[in-house]
């Protein structure tokens, strides 16, 4: 009897112990985002020609194991009010009410619920994306390139497209698609650090 | 009227390129007032979109003209006193490089604040000069300086072709009328 609870007690001991590693086994692993050398982009097509603006400000919280995609999951948070596209006019009519109405909404948010191997290093994360307040679902095609041995950074690469009229983006005039595309592609270039 | 020009008159297809040209640049003042005028917007987005095609396709149609007028040397020879026919060389040099000029200024322009350029939408031109908020405050200017430059060198144009026609009688202003003979 005092065996056994000796050994229960070490037994205890050792979960306690092995339990933050034993929790960090199931989950992949985490990375930061340097913000110097990644870059998330926006392309609308107006008047039949794309131009590109990009999000300067945004976080992610990257959970990723090309090998263990069950426990890899994306979070980002764009801080909205960062968008600019080269114009103040432009920029200044993306914050009104009209498009993103950041003065309501200043954030737009993804959150993976899903990510399936597509082969040949890219993936397809299904997710979540808010703006304004709606919620849709979204499909993020990407590829993940590990840090060289030499060192450096891994990058994640990849792509969507929004249909900015399912979340409200366009209002009044800007609802319709003859001059402003409904699809907007959402590209992003991320360098990626393990978390320590 | 034959394609090619001859040693009388202009043929049809340099009278098409000069009075297309004329036609297009016409409205192209009218569209940039009138989209001055109004508030940010789509109506705003629309006629700034008018006049970039149209300017683009000034700029297509200038570039055929002088490649048209470089290919076919055979066209009607200067008239005048040798400071007349210098003047008129200069004169019509002065236009094409200005009609040259405004569009490729105002496509600058538009590349300088990430705006694209199209023809009509149906095809995009590539940015000429990258994003830069100062370059394209310097090439809004330009673009206002060079549409002056040219309404001044076409007022003298349109007036050097009236006196040819009415003071010195000449055959000069008929050789490039669209529907002339002569």
């Amino acid at each position: 009897m005092p065996t056994c609870r000796r050994a229960g007690v070490l037994a205890l001991l050792a979960v306690l112990a092995l339990g933050p590693t034993a929790r960090d086994a199931t989950a992949a692993t985490a990375w930061t985002v340097d913000p110097g050398h990644s870059q998330l982009t926006f392309h609308p097509r107006l008047a039949g020609g794309e131009f590109a603006g990009r999000f300067e400000r945004f976080e992610a919280t990257i959970r990723f194991d090309p090998a263990d995609l069950a426990h890899s999951s994306l979070l980002v948070s764009v801080d909205l009010l960062g968008a600019r596209t080269g114009d103040t006019d432009r920029d200044t009519a993306l914050q009104g009410s009209d498009f993103f109405q950041t003065a309501r909404w200043p954030k737009g948010t993804f959150s993976s619920t899903g990510i399936r191997p597509l082969g040949n290093g890219r993936f397809e994360a299904t997710g979540k994306l808010t703006l304004r307040d709606v919620t849709r679902e979204v499909l993020v095609q990407f590829r993940f390139d590990p840090a060289a041995p030499s060192g450096g950074a891994a990058r994640m690469t990849g792509s969507s497209s929004v249909r900015r009229l399912e979340f409200g983006v366009g209002q009044g005039d800007w609802r319709g698609t003859e001059w402003l595309d409904d699809a907007v592609r959402v590209d992003f270039d991320l360098a990626l650090r393990a978390a320590r | 009227m034959p394609l090619r020009n001859t040693a009388e008159a202009y043929g049809s297809l340099a009278k098409f390129l000069h009075w297309a040209i004329v036609l297009l640049i016409v409205p192209q003042y009218f569209l940039a007032e009138a989209a001055d005028e109004l508030p940010n917007g789509l109506e705003k987005l629309q006629l700034v979109n008018w006049h970039k095609s149209l300017g683009m396709l000034v700029l297509l149609l200038a570039l055929a003209r002088i490649g048209w007028k470089v290919m076919n040397r055979g066209m009607p020879g200067p008239i005048g006193e040798p400071w007349q026919r210098k003047a008129a060389a200069a004169g019509h040099g002065l236009l094409y490089l200005l009609i040259l000029a405004q569009p490729l200024s105002g496509w600058a322009m538009s590349s300088a604040a990430n705006y694209p350029v199209t023809l009509f939408g149906w095809f995009q031109f590539p940015a000429l000069v990258a994003e830069n908020h100062d370059l394209h405050e310097t090439l809004e200017e330009v673009h206002e300086v060079f549409f002056y430059s040219l309404v001044t060198v076409a007022a003298v144009h349109i007036a050097a072709a009236l006196y040819h026609h009415f003071v010195l009688k000449d055959g000069v202003l008929r050789r490039m009328l669209p529907f002339s003979r002569s």
